[in-house]
């Protein structure tokens, strides 16, 4: 057994590093470092430079444009990326709509929106969950009903990340209302512009804005609009939810905000001494390191079963599990770490541009705010429990 | 990256799979050897030898066929699905490691060792030294051009019927220093002892040097290095083991939940328990996936491979906890009792933190490990 990277993937890494430091413009990852709110045309200059080297659908296959890479070499892009503090892939046409329409499209709706995917011509939201429908999904009530060539649409979509932003959504919508949940789902892709579509801010808990409620009111949709057959669409949901995810544990962002929590931990002082010098404190982080450590081994172990064509089952659940738990863990030291100094909460400090004197150290003021914001990771893409089902039901033969 | 054993490493693993499993068939079988005089099997001990288990332990360079990492972890997660309680930590580990990593290598000592007609037993451990390396009370003196021991090792597993021990004693200095260290060899005529059983099964001994006669085998840095190597590859042993535990006690526990039945229905459909069924699924995979590292880099520089093996070992002591516990908490009241196999699984699990350091210790030595 070795965990040692070939000289292939070696080099592989090096690529993406260089590519990295050439074309990452300075300013924006240093946005990216101080956790400064993103403007969209932050996100799309890095995903431009991205489509124009070729790399921005690196989950497609090679003859629809993607990079055709392994599950290994998908893990050391990611890694890199993260490392590079590059604003995240805005994931939802190139990483989720893409694949489920090179598998289920027609070729009409893949020559006309994977290329445009490709451009960046097209910013994509999700339409999945409702006020009534989160964990579970399959009881959403949007309508999408049947006039001859068109579907009228109504209903209510929640917790739609950076919708404001969207010219398109895919939605899951209830095409047969007879039908039991999951029967009688259809998957419909709706421009943001029609008429009867309404965007309300949601504001959370760290006082951003990030998500939306999108709503429907007799939202005229072309049949051609429908990504494979009418009232079949859990099953493409259901793709697109276990879609190769190698970044599922999230390991580089923790190991990042590790390596944070420690030289804030060494800034940080208790009776006159640095807060890493503190037995129980320091133990904590040891602890956390361990268990970052050894899921990192673990997530390795997955990525490479996965390259070899092994799909990965419940592996991607527990990764999923225990990757929030850590991530939220790294937040939770970093907070406690601050002491009292975590209280201020100064909204434009996040602006572009702020250049007032913080209060306390300048990495104080994004702590408390990102240990709040990170509650949501257990809670989205399949909650931690509905993750134990899953595994539960798959597993155990219970 | 290379996630498979070899061609090799995955016949070893066959091989000795079939071989414990035909001999520790059920429970009633180990606590047969556990009362046995010597605390194990001898029969058993002597057949494992044949077959080149305790070989497998040691490296190629010494007589043996393999000693690496992975040979290690391999038979031992294997011992711990069998829960055999023959002396391969005592002697195939801990003595062989220190034999072979003394500069004046015996070569016959080893081979004799490998072949199952020695039994080593290593004692460090004293009755106020916890787990540390250098703390050492145990006096060693030079009576002209004899060296001679006195004091108490404790805990020592399989020092009762061992041939020869391995005794580190202090030569000089005060009792915590790092240097003034020295591992002597010692016949087991020179040595007053007193054995009993321990909590988990194991045989072991309180052992009394009265100006016993010893033969100094490494001093210094070198008996340190070999002390902190043997724990090392000791905590490796031991860790494996435990993952072979607790995938049983997992195991033993899914079947559990579908035959015990409780307000009609089996107890492994209510869904409280099967979340926790998936807590414990997940942090097994993490201490695999820990023990997988140390493994792979047991050949590497000390600081690499003590800093892997005490994330191994901090992990498999918390783990450890967690799934005796719930083992016996999902099983209910069959998981108390002296007959069920889980019991026994359990508590070697839960005492496993008490050997080659625990959880706290191996914290304390990653964090230092991990500073620069």
């Amino acid at each position: 057994m070795n965990f040692e990277y070939s000289e292939k993937e070696e080099n592989f890494r090096l690529e993406v590093k260089e590519w990295l430091s050439k074309t990452l413009p300075k300013s924006l990852s240093e946005k990216v470092k101080k956790y400064q709110r993103l403007t969209k045309e932050d996100y799309e200059i890095f995903m431009k430079n991205l489509s124009a080297k070729g790399w921005l659908a690196w989950h497609w296959p090679k003859e629809y444009g993607g990079t055709g890479w392994n599950a290994i070499e998908k893990h050391i892009f990611e890694e890199e990326i993260i490392k590079a503090s590059a604003p995240r892939i805005i994931p939802f046409g190139v990483n989720m709509l893409g694949p489920v329409l090179i598998e289920f499209g027609s070729e009409e709706q893949k020559n006309y929106y994977l290329p445009r995917i490709l451009n960046n011509e097209d910013w994509w939201a999700q339409g999945y969950s409702e006020p009534g429908a989160g964990s579970d999904l399959a009881s959403l009530k949007t309508t999408a009903i049947d006039k001859g060539d068109h579907y009228i649409v109504n209903g209510q979509k929640t917790w739609t990340t950076l919708g404001h932003h969207a010219d398109k959504i895919f939605c899951l919508v209830k095409t047969d209302l007879n039908a039991k949940p999951q029967l009688g789902i259809s998957f419909l892709l709706i421009d943001m512009d029609s008429p009867g579509i309404k965007v309300k801010p949601i504001v959370t808990l760290d006082g951003e804005h990030e998500v939306n409620e999108v709503w429907f009111t007799d939202v005229k949709v072309p049949k051609k609009n429908i990504v494979g057959k009418e009232n079949e669409g859990w099953t493409y949901a259901k793709y697109l939810l276990t879609f190769e995810r190698t970044g599922i544990a999230g390991v580089p962002y923790s190991k990042s905000a590790l390596n944070h929590l420690k030289i804030v931990s060494k800034k940080s002082l208790k009776n006159g001494k640095p807060l890493i010098d503190d037995p129980v404190f320091s133990s904590e982080i040891a602890e956390l390191e361990i268990d970052l450590l050894a899921m990192e081994i673990f997530n390795l172990r997955t990525v490479n079963a996965a390259a070899e064509g092994k799909a990965p089952g419940m592996e991607s659940s527990l990764l999923k599990i225990k990757g929030t738990l850590v991530r939220q863990k790294t937040t939770e030291l970093l907070r406690k770490a601050l002491g009292p100094q975590a209280l201020p909460y100064l909204p434009e400090q996040f602006d572009e541009g702020w250049n007032e004197m913080p209060i306390g150290p300048d990495y104080a003021g994004p702590i408390a705010k990102q240990y709040f914001n990170m509650r949501k990771i257990s809670i989205y893409g399949g909650s931690n429990e509905i993750q134990k089902n899953i595994v539960a039901k798959a597993s155990f033969g219970l | 990256m290379d996630f498979s054993l070899s061609e090799e490493r995955k016949m070893l693993k066959e091989t000795v799979a079939r071989f414990f499993e035909s001999n520790y068939k059920n429970i009633n079988k180990r606590s047969e050897n556990v009362y046995l005089p010597e605390g194990f099997c001898k029969t058993f001990w002597k057949d494992s030898a044949e077959l080149g288990i305790i070989s497998a332990l040691v490296s190629p360079e010494f007589g043996g066929l393999g000693g690496d990492g992975d040979d290690i972890s391999i038979i031992f997660e294997l011992i711990g699905k069998s829960l055999c309680v023959e002396p391969f930590l005592a002697s195939g580990v801990l003595s062989s490691t220190v034999l072979s990593s003394v500069s004046k290598i015996n070569i016959d000592l080893i081979n004799e060792v490998v072949e199952g007609n020695l039994l080593i037993a290593f004692a460090h451990t004293e009755m106020n030294n916890r787990y540390e390396d250098s703390f050492i009370e145990t006096n060693a003196s030079l009576r002209g051009r004899k060296w001679c021991l006195n004091g108490t090792k404790s805990f020592v597993i399989n020092g009762d019927t061992a041939n020869k021990v391995i005794v580190s004693a202090r030569i000089d200095g005060n009792v915590n220093d790092k240097a003034g260290i020295g591992l002597f060899l010692v016949d087991n005529n020179q040595i007053t002892n007193r054995s009993y059983n321990t909590i988990d099964g194991y045989r072991a001994a309180e052992l009394i040097f009265d100006n016993s006669n010893a033969e100094l085998i490494a001093k210094d840095n070198e008996a340190l290095s070999c002390i902190i190597k043997a724990n090392s590859a000791g905590a490796l042993a031991l860790s494996s083991e435990a993952l072979g535990i607790m995938e049983t006690c997992f195991n033993l526990t899914l079947d559990y939940l579908k035959t015990r039945n409780q307000f009609g229905k089996t107890i492994g459909s209510f869904q409280s328990i099967q979340h926790r069924m998936v807590d414990m699924m997940l942090e097994i995979e993490q201490v695999k996936s820990a023990v997988m590292l140390a493994s792979s880099t047991y050949q590497s520089d000390a600081k690499t491979r003590d800093k892997n093996i005490s994330a191994a070992k901090n992990l498999v002591g918390r783990v450890g906890k967690l799934v005796a516990e719930e083992t016996i908490q999902l099983h209910g009241g069959i998981a108390m009792t002296w007959e069920y196999s889980a019991s026994h699984y359990a508590k070697r699990l839960i005492m496993i933190d008490h050997l080659m350091g625990d959880s706290d210790y191996h914290r304390d030595r990653f964090k230092l490990l991990s500073v620069s």
